[in-house]
C-alpha cells in the first residue's frame, strides 16, 4: 500500500515538476517570442493576407486574389523586374568582387604582415559609419559640378571620362555598387579573418615544412577550413543585396528614370506615394520568398561542393 | 564550424611568421594593403576637411586640401539649426535600449533552448533563426499600420521594439555559441544545491556569459545605429529623429551649402570612430568571437 | 496706378472658371462680365479696413458671448524654411488679436513627411481640428472616407470674398470641403542677360522663334533649360505645358480628370515634340542627377537661360538682389494654334486648409479656418508666394514685379488645367510620373507613353 502511494506520488510529483518546468521554459522564452512574433512573424502573416487585397490603408479593402502579383510583372510603371535585376547585379558584385577582396585581405592579414593591427582597424572603419553618412559623403564625391571625382578627372585632363555619375543611366547603378562594396569589404574580411586565425598554427607549420608555399597553404588548408564562414558571408551578401535601401534612397532616389529602383524603394513608394498598401505587402512577400530561396540555394550549392 | 572551435582560435600572440615568401610578392602585398588603407581613410579625411570649408573653397581649387580658414561655424549651424546634438542623443538612446532589450531577451531564450532539456528546443531555435534571412522591410507595412492605429508612431519605443526584434536572431545565435561552452556540470551542481532554474540563470549563467555581452553589443550596434528605413518611415517629428534621418533632413535643407552637411556627417561619425579606435582590439575580438562561435 | 491695374486684372481672374475636380463644378465660363468685377473691386478698395472690422467683430462677439475658451489644433507644412512661413505667422498673430478666446496650437512639418503623417492620422482617426492639404485627389481620398467636415454652412458668410470658382478644386459631389489659400501657375522664367547674349531682348512669343532662340543659346554654349530629373514633378512643369499648348486645355483636363482616355494621338505627338527638346540637347544633362533646389540655385547663378516652374518661385527670385533685375516671366508659347491658344495655363489653387470631421468644435473651427485662410492668403500674396485665391484687399503696391507680371498673365487667362500629379489620385499620379520620367529619359516615345498610361491607369 505504502509503496503504491509513493509511486503515484512520484508520478504526481514528476508531472508537477514537468508543468513547473514547462511554465519556466515558457517564461524564459516569453520576451523573445513576444518580440519576434509581434514584429516579425505576425506582420508577415498579415502581409501575405493583405497582398491579396486592393487596399489604400484607411478604407476597406477589396479581395482581388493574385491580381497584385500579376500586376507586379505587367504594370509598366511599377518596374519590379528592373528592381529585381538591380538587386541581382548588386548581389553578383557582392559575391564575385566584394567577397574575393575580403577573402584576399583576410588571407594576407592572416600571414601576420607588419602593421596587421593597423590594417585590421582601418579596413573595418567604414562598417561602423552609418550608411546614410556614407551616402551623403559619396554624393559629394559624385557631384557633377564640384565633386571630387569629376574634379580629379579634370586635373588629370580626362574630361571625356567625366559623368553625371548618379544621374546617367550608364553610371547610376555603378555609383551605388561602389560604395556598397567599399563599405562592407571590411565586415566580411573580419569574419573571414576570424576563421583564418582559427586555423591552428601547427597545421600551417607542418604544411610549410612539407614544402608548401604560403599560397598553397591558403588554398589547400585555410580556405577549406573557413568554408563555413565563407558560406555565411555569401548568404549575408546576397540577402543583404536584396534588402538594399539606404544608399539607393540617398544617392539616386531610384532614378534616373527609375533604372536604379530596388524592391525596398518600390515598397516604400507603394506605401507613401501611391497609397497602395496591398501592393506594398505583395512586394514584401516576394522579398521574403526571394531571400529564403537564395539562402537555401546557397546552402545547397555549398553542400554539393563538399561532397 | 566545429573544427575552428576546437582549434581554440583567437590567439594574437602566436609566433607564426611566413617563411620563404618572395620579396617581390611581399612588396606587392604591402602596396595593396596601403592602397586599400588610403581608399578607406581618404573619404573620412575628405569629409572632415570639407566640414570646415566654405562653399568657395570646396567648389574652387581647394577641393581636397586642408581648409584655409577653419570654419567652425559650420559645426555651430549643424548643432543649431541642424539639431545634430539631439539626434545624436536620440540615436544613443534608441540603440542602447535596443541592445539591452535584445540582449536580455536573447539570454533568456537561449537559456531555455540550450540548458533546459525539452522536446521543442531544436525547433524553437530553428524558428528564431528564421529572423536571419527575413528582410526587415517585409514587416514594415503591417507594423506601420498597427503602430499608427495604436497611435504609437513618433516615440522612442516605436523604434526600440522593432530594432530589438530584428537584432534578436543574431543575438540568440551568438549566445548559443557562448552558452554551450559553459560546462553542464555547473547546472547540475547548482540543482543539487537547491537552486531553481531562475537562480541558476542569474547566479551562474549570467556572470559566465559576460564575454558574450560585448560581442552581442557590437553586432546589435551595427544593426541599430545605421538603420534608416524604419526610422525614416516611423518617425516624422523632429523630436525623435535618429542620426540617419536627421542627416537626410539636414541635407534636404542645405542642398547647396556643403559645410554644415559635412559638419553633421562628422558629428555623426567621429565619436563612434574615436571610441572604436580606442577600443579597437576589444571590439574586433568581440566581433571575431561572434563569427567563430556563431 | 499699378496697384489699381493689378486689382482690376485679378478681378478678371476671379471671374474665370478654373478646371476643377468635382464633377459638379460649372463648365468654364470664359466670357466673364469684365465690367462688373472692377466696380466691385473699387468699392472694396475704398474701405477695406472698415469692411474687415465689420466682418470680424460679430464673429468675435458671438464667441465672446458664449464666453468659452477654445483650443484648436492645426497642422501645416509652413516650416521655418518654407517661403509661406511668414504669412502663416502674421495671419495667426492677427487671428489671436481678433479672437482672444481661441488658442491655436499649430505645428509645421516637412512636406514629404507631412504626407505620411496626415495619412496615418486620418487612418487612425486622430486628426487635428484644422489641417493643411492639397486639393483635388489628395483631399478627395479623405472626403471619400468621410473624415472631412463639410464647409457649406460656413462658406455662406464668406462667399462675397471667396469666389465660388476658387472652391472648385476642393468641391466634391457639390459640397465644399476646403478653404483655398494661394494659387500658382507654371511660369516660363528667363534670364534676360543670357538671352541678350544670344541676341534676344524679349522672351520669344511664338514656338518657332522659341526654338530658334534655344538653338542660338546652344550655339553660344548656354544651356537653355534647367530641370531637376531627380524630382519628376519638375519635368511635368515642362511636359504639361508642351502638351497643353499642343492639344488645348480642355482635352488635357479631360484626360487628367479621367473623363477621356490617355490613348490620344495628339497627346502622343506632343510628347514626341517634348522629347525632341530633350534629344536636341536643350536640357542640362547634369540636371538628371540634381534636386530642384540645386537646379533653382543654378538658374539663379546664371547657368540656364530658362527655368519652367511654379510661380511660387517669384518671391525667392525677387528677393535675390543680384538676380531680380535679370529675370522675367512669361507664358509658354503656343505650339498648335488650331487646338490651343495663349491664356491656357497650367495651375490653380491647390494649397488648402480643411477641417476634420472628428473635431469636437468643427463648426467654430470652420469659421476660424475661413478667416485664417483669408489672412494667410493676404499675407502670402503680399510676400509674393503666389496669387490670391481670395479677393485681395489693402495696399498691394509693394508686391514684387515678378508676381505682378504673373498676375497680368493670369488676368488674360482663358482656362486652367491643374497640375497633373495634384489632379490625379496618388496611385495614378505616380503611374503618370513614372511614365513622364521614362519620356524624359527617352526610354519610351509618345506612342508608348499614351498606350502605357491608358493601360496602367486604373
Amino acid at each position: 500500500m505504502a509503496g503504491q502511494t509513493s509511486v503515484s506520488d512520484l508520478k504526481k510529483q514528476r508531472r508537477r515538476r514537468d508543468v513547473v518546468q514547462g511554465i519556466n521554459i515558457f517564461l524564459f522564452l516569453l520576451p523573445g517570442l513576444l518580440l519576434f512574433v509581434s514584429i516579425l512573424i505576425a506582420p508577415i502573416a498579415v502581409s501575405v493576407y493583405r497582398s491579396m487585397y486592393d487596399w489604400n490603408g484607411f478604407s476597406e479593402g477589396t479581395f482581388i486574389g493574385l491580381e497584385n502579383y500579376k500586376e507586379l510583372f505587367t504594370n509598366g510603371s511599377i518596374k519590379f523586374m528592373v528592381s529585381l535585376k538591380n538587386s541581382l547585379i548588386l548581389a553578383a558584385f557582392s559575391v564575385f568582387v566584394q567577397l574575393p577582396m575580403s577573402l584576399g585581405l583576410a588571407l594576407i592579414l592572416g600571414r601576420k604582415p607588419k602593421g596587421e593591427r593597423f590594417y585590421l582597424t582601418v579596413f573595418f572603419m567604414p562598417v561602423l559609419i552609418s550608411t546614410v553618412v556614407i551616402g551623403q559623403l559619396w554624393l559629394k564625391i559624385y557631384n557633377p559640378d564640384y565633386g571630387l571625382l569629376n574634379t580629379l578627372l579634370g586635373v588629370l585632363h580626362l574630361d571625356s571620362w567625366k559623368h553625371v555619375w548618379v544621374g546617367e543611366v550608364k553610371t547610376a547603378l555603378g555609383s551605388i555598387i561602389v560604395p556598397t562594396i567599399w563599405q562592407y569589404v571590411g565586415y566580411h574580411m573580419l569574419l573571414m579573418y576570424a576563421g583564418v586565425k582559427g586555423v591552428s598554427p601547427d597545421l600551417r607549420e607542418a604544411a610549410m615544412l612539407d614544402g608548401a608555399t604560403a599560397g598553397q597553404v591558403d588554398r589547400y588548408i585555410v580556405i577549406p577550413i573557413i568554408k563555413p564562414i565563407i558560406r555565411v558571408s555569401v548568404i549575408f551578401a546576397v540577402t543583404g543585396s536584396l534588402k538594399t535601401y539606404d544608399l539607393v534612397r540617398i544617392l539616386t532616389e531610384g532614378g534616373p528614370f527609375q533604372t536604379t529602383e530596388v524592391p525596398s524603394t518600390l515598397l516604400e513608394n507603394m506605401l507613401f506615394l501611391r497609397n497602395r498598401y496591398g501592393m506594398g505587402s505583395t512586394i514584401s512577400v516576394m522579398l521574403i520568398i526571394l531571400c529564403f530561396a537564395f539562402a537555401l540555394l546557397i546552402t545547397a550549392a555549398f553542400k554539393e561542393k563538399e561532397t | 564550424m566545429k573544427e575552428i572551435k576546437q582549434s581554440k582560435a583567437m590567439k594574437f600572440d602566436t609566433t607564426y611568421v611566413p617563411k620563404g615568401s618572395n620579396p617581390v610578392a611581399k612588396t606587392i602585398i604591402y602596396i595593396l594593403l596601403i592602397i586599400w588603407s588610403v581608399i578607406n581613410i581618404f573619404p573620412i579625411y575628405f569629409m572632415f576637411t570639407f566640414s570646415l570649408k566654405s562653399n568657395e573653397e570646396i567648389f574652387g581649387l581647394n577641393v581636397a586640401g586642408l581648409p584655409r580658414d577653419w570654419l567652425w561655424s559650420n559645426y555651430a549651424s549643424a548643432m543649431g539649426t541642424g539639431n545634430m546634438g539631439l539626434y545624436f542623443v536620440n540615436s544613443i538612446l534608441v540603440t542602447g535600449a535596443s541592445i539591452a532589450i535584445s540582449l536580455i531577451a536573447a539570454l533568456m531564450a537561449t537559456y531555455a533552448i540550450t540548458r533546459i532539456k525539452w522536446r521543442g528546443s531544436k525547433l524553437t531555435n530553428a524558428f528564431f533563426m528564421l529572423g536571419l534571412t527575413i528582410p526587415i522591410q517585409a514587416s514594415i507595412v503591417p507594423v506601420y499600420v498597427v503602430l499608427s492605429k495604436l497611435h504609437w508612431l513618433n516615440k522612442y519605443s516605436t523604434l526600440i521594439v522593432p530594432y530589438s526584434a530584428f537584432a534578436l536572431s543574431m543575438a540568440i545565435l551568438i549566445c548559443t555559441g557562448f552558452m554551450v561552452e559553459i560546462p553542464y556540470d555547473l547546472d547540475e551542481a547548482a540543482r543539487i544545491d537547491g537552486c531553481g532554474l531562475w537562480r541558476t540563470f542569474f547566479k551562474i549563467i549570467l556572470p559566465l556569459m559576460k564575454p558574450a555581452y560585448s560581442t552581442i553589443g557590437v553586432y546589435s550596434y551595427l544593426q541599430c545605429w545605421n538603420e534608416f528605413m524604419f526610422a525614416n518611415v516611423f518617425i516624422s517629428d523632429s523630436q525623435h529623429r535618429t542620426l540617419p534621418v536627421g542627416i537626410k533632413a539636414l541635407s534636404g535643407q542645405h542642398t547647396t551649402d556643403w559645410g554644415p552637411i559635412g559638419a553633421a556627417l562628422v558629428i555623426a561619425t567621429f565619436p563612434t570612430l574615436i571610441i572604436y579606435i580606442i577600443l579597437c582590439k576589444r571590439i574586433q575580438e568581440s566581433f571575431i568571437a561572434g563569427a567563430v562561435k556563431g | 496706378m499699378k496697384k489699381r491695374l493689378v486689382s482690376v486684372l485679378l478681378a478678371g481672374v476671379m471671374a474665370l472658371s478654373l478646371a476643377a475636380c468635382g464633377e459638379s463644378t460649372a463648365p468654364a465660363d470664359t466670357t466673364a462680365p469684365a465690367t462688373e468685377a472692377p466696380a466691385a473691386e473699387e468699392k472694396k478698395e475704398e474701405a477695406p479696413a472698415a469692411e474687415e472690422k465689420k466682418e470680424e467683430a460679430p464673429a468675435a462677439d458671438a464667441t465672446a458671448d458664449a464666453g468659452e475658451a477654445l483650443t484648436l489644433n492645426m497642422w501645416c507644412i509652413a516650416t521655418e524654411s518654407d517661403s509661406n512661413r511668414h504669412s502663416y505667422e502674421e495671419a495667426i498673430k492677427e487671428m489671436a488679436a481678433n479672437h482672444p478666446e481661441i488658442t491655436l496650437n499649430w505645428e509645421a512639418f516637412e512636406n514629404q513627411s507631412y504626407k505620411t503623417k496626415i495619412k496615418a492620422a486620418v487612418s487612425a482617426n486622430e486628426m487635428p481640428d484644422i489641417f493643411f492639404t492639397w486639393s483635388c485627389a489628395f483631399l478627395g481620398d479623405f472626403v471619400d472616407a468621410g473624415k472631412v467636415y463639410c464647409l457649406d454652412d460656413a462658406y455662406k458668410n464668406y462667399a462675397s470674398e471667396l469666389p465660388e470658382v476658387m472652391m472648385g478644386n476642393s468641391t466634391y459631389g457639390g459640397k465644399h470641403y476646403g478653404v483655398p489659400l494661394t494659387m500658382n501657375i507654371v511660369g516660363l522664367f528667363a534670364n534676360m542677360d543670357l538671352l541678350k547674349e544670344a541676341g534676344y531682348d524679349e522672351i520669344p512669343g511664338t514656338y518657332e522663334e522659341f526654338i530658334k532662340c534655344c538653338d542660338a543659346l546652344k550655339a553660344k554654349n548656354i544651356i537653355p533649360f534647367g530641370c531637376a530629373g531627380k524630382e519628376t514633378w519638375c519635368v511635368t512643369e515642362y511636359l504639361e505645358s508642351v502638351i497643353e499648348k499642343s492639344v488645348g486645355a480642355d482635352a488635357l483636363n479631360d484626360i487628367f480628370l479621367g473623363r477621356a482616355t490617355w490613348d490620344n494621338a495628339d497627346v502622343g505627338a506632343a510628347v514626341d515634340e517634348f522629347q525632341k527638346l530633350v534629344t536636341n540637347g536643350y536640357f542640362d544633362p547634369s540636371g538628371a542627377g540634381l534636386t530642384n533646389d540645386e537646379v533653382k540655385a543654378n538658374f539663379m547663378a546664371g547657368k540656364y537661360a530658362f527655368y519652367m516652374n511654379g510661380t511660387w518661385n517669384c518671391a525667392d527670385f525677387a528677393a535675390n538682389a543680384d538676380f531680380k533685375d535679370k529675370v522675367k516671366v512669361s507664358e509658354f508659347p503656343v505650339i498648335n494654334a488650331d487646338k490651343a491658344k495663349l491664356g491656357q495655363l497650367i495651375g490653380g489653387p491647390s494649397d488648402t486648409l480643411a477641417v476634420a470631421a472628428s473635431s469636437p468644435n468643427a463648426e467654430k473651427a470652420a469659421d476660424y479656418t475661413f478667416e485664417l485662410g483669408k489672412l494667410i492668403c493676404h499675407y502670402g500674396y503680399l510676400d509674393g508666394c503666389g496669387l490670391p485665391a481670395w479677393t485681395p484687399y489693402g495696399d498691394t503696391s509693394t508686391i514684387n514685379p515678378l508676381t505682378q507680371a504673373v498676375s497680368e498673365i493670369c488676368a488674360k487667362a482663358d482656362s486652367y488645367v491643374l497640375f497633373g500629379d495634384t489632379a490625379m489620385s496618388a496611385d495614378d499620379a505616380n503611374t503618370y510620373l513614372s511614365y513622364v520620367d521614362q519620356v524624359y529619359g527617352c526610354q519610351v516615345d509618345g506612342t508608348k507613353f499614351i498606350q502605357g498610361l491608358a493601360k496602367d491607369i486604373r
